[in-house]
């Protein structure tokens, strides 16, 4: 399970805020092993509303119980339609409130199931909140990834392919780097880059630069940069395209260097 | 519920709607001064929404069936820190066996990463998409058995060396206690 606390220290060990608005930091808790993340909390000369954006960034990372000291009831209120669960009045340390809160859940739940000895969660009772989880998880990336296909037809409908293809020279080095950032910029069915390659070949373009493109087409993608950041972190993003795009290349010399010209 | 916060609400939920109504004004303004590549870039963005159809459904059964059955614990041991080998043969086979447009499959990444799965295995996932088992039949055709038997390994071993660097880098992003 998922807890947001706003803190004053961007560890567990800092003193739980009385509103979010003002939280220099929020920490957002994995209680399965108590790893934790931290979102930088508005300053305390925010605007109002500063709360609101701090909610819905821990709404996108999928927080199911949030602890505070204090929280306006109309957003509370909203907040629970969302299926997210509030508990104010929460004071002192970060690791004690969250630890306080679970032992209330367990004995909640032991005390629900004294009373009700034979009623446990049914089957279709997790099948409903897994597929609700799984909504939830879907529809957080669910507009990114809307615009990013739109984005994805506008570059292909403007940005012809003979524009692309005149970029490549003949030389080795120079083919591998834009045949890679052709395939960083291109999607579709893999097959569309065999078929492209070939024609890429026949044309002059080398070797190495055709398996550039083929090497990237899948593997990087430029113009879904922001949905993988959003869905799987900014910096995780970048590094693993900037470094597809790199070995792509050093792969497409290795590729050239094995086939010896035979191909 | 008073209208400011009414209000303040409604921005939160929208906020995340901007970049694609941005994106729709752009096409707009296509349809304006160059309706032509503007008919075509509609043309194309709906036959990838078309594609992703599937895929999409795939990857939400996919979900939900992890939800309901892998606890974090389940996962961390079998794409956690210490999967080993067992670890990289699971992302790889994963990666080759994936269909579809990879951003299909990002709010399943994301809710293995939220399980424990480490950045190691899901870069090493999305590495391994370049190789497509039910498209070798075509490479071969186009490019012979020597270029496809290279492609595949060249694809098989820049995954897993793009997997060690993205590990390198952002292996203490997640789960910093």
């Amino acid at each position: 399970m998922k807890i947001a606390v706003p803190s004053t220290e961007p560890n567990l060990n800092g003193m739980v805020e009385n509103k979010l608005g003002i939280a220099a930091h929020v920490l957002v808790i994995e209680t399965d092993d108590m790893s934790f993340e931290v979102l930088n909390g508005s300053q305390r000369s925010s605007l109002p509303g500063a709360g609101v954006q701090t909610i819905s960034l821990v709404m996108d990372m999928g927080v199911q119980v949030i602890l505070v000291g204090f929280i306006s009831p109309d957003i509370a209120k909203v907040l629970a339609e969302q299926g997210i669960e509030i508990v104010t009045q929460i004071s002192g340390s970060v690791a004690k409130a969250v630890t306080n809160y679970m032992d209330s859940q367990s004995l909640n739940s032991k005390l629900k199931n004294d009373e009700l000895p034979f009623r446990e969660s049914t089957s279709k009772d997790q099948w409903i909140a897994a597929m609700k989880k799984g909504l939830r998880q879907f529809q957080s990336i669910l507009p990114l990834l809307v615009g990013v296909i739109l984005l994805l037809g506008l570059f292909q409908g403007f940005v012809s392919k003979q524009t692309l293809l005149s970029f490549f020279s003949g030389s080795a080095v120079l083919d591998s780097f834009w045949g890679a950032c052709m395939g960083s910029v291109l999607t579709g069915n893999p097959v569309n880059s065999y078929v492209i390659g070939k024609n890429l070949l026949n044309i002059g373009v080398g070797l190495s630069g055709v398996t550039a493109l083929m090497l990237t087409w899948v593997s990087v993608g430029l113009i879904q940069l922001p949905v993988e950041s959003k869905a799987l972190g900014i910096r995780f993003a970048l590094v693993r395209n900037i470094t597809g795009f790199i070995v792509a290349i050093i792969m497409s010399f290795v590729v050239v260097w094995f086939a010896g010209g035979s191909i | 519920m008073s209208p400011k916060s009414d209000s303040s609400v409604f921005m939160a939920l929208a906020r995340p709607w901007l970049f694609p109504f941005g994106v729709i004004g752009l096409y707009g303004l296509g349809i304006v001064f160059a309706p032509e590549s503007t008919y075509r870039a509609l043309h194309m963005s709906g036959s990838m929404f078309w594609q992703l159809a599937l895929p999409v459904c795939l990857a939400l059964i996919m979900m939900v069936v992890l939800n309901r059955f892998l606890s974090p614990a389940v996962v961390t041991l079998f794409l956690g820190r210490n999967a080993g080998l067992k670890g990289v043969f699971l992302s790889s086979l994963a990666g080759i066996l994936s269909m579809g447009p990879v951003y299909a499959w990002y709010p399943l990444l994301k809710n293995l990463r939220d399980k424990g799965a480490t950045e190691f295995h899901l870069a090493n996932f999305i590495g391994n998409r370049s190789v497509k088992p039910v498209l070798l039949p075509v490479l071969i055709i186009y490019w012979g058995w020597y270029f496809t038997s290279l492609f595949v390994l060249v694809s098989l071993a820049g995954a897993l060396i793009v997997a060690c660097i993205v590990s390198l880098f952002c292996s203490n992003l997640q789960h910093s206690q």
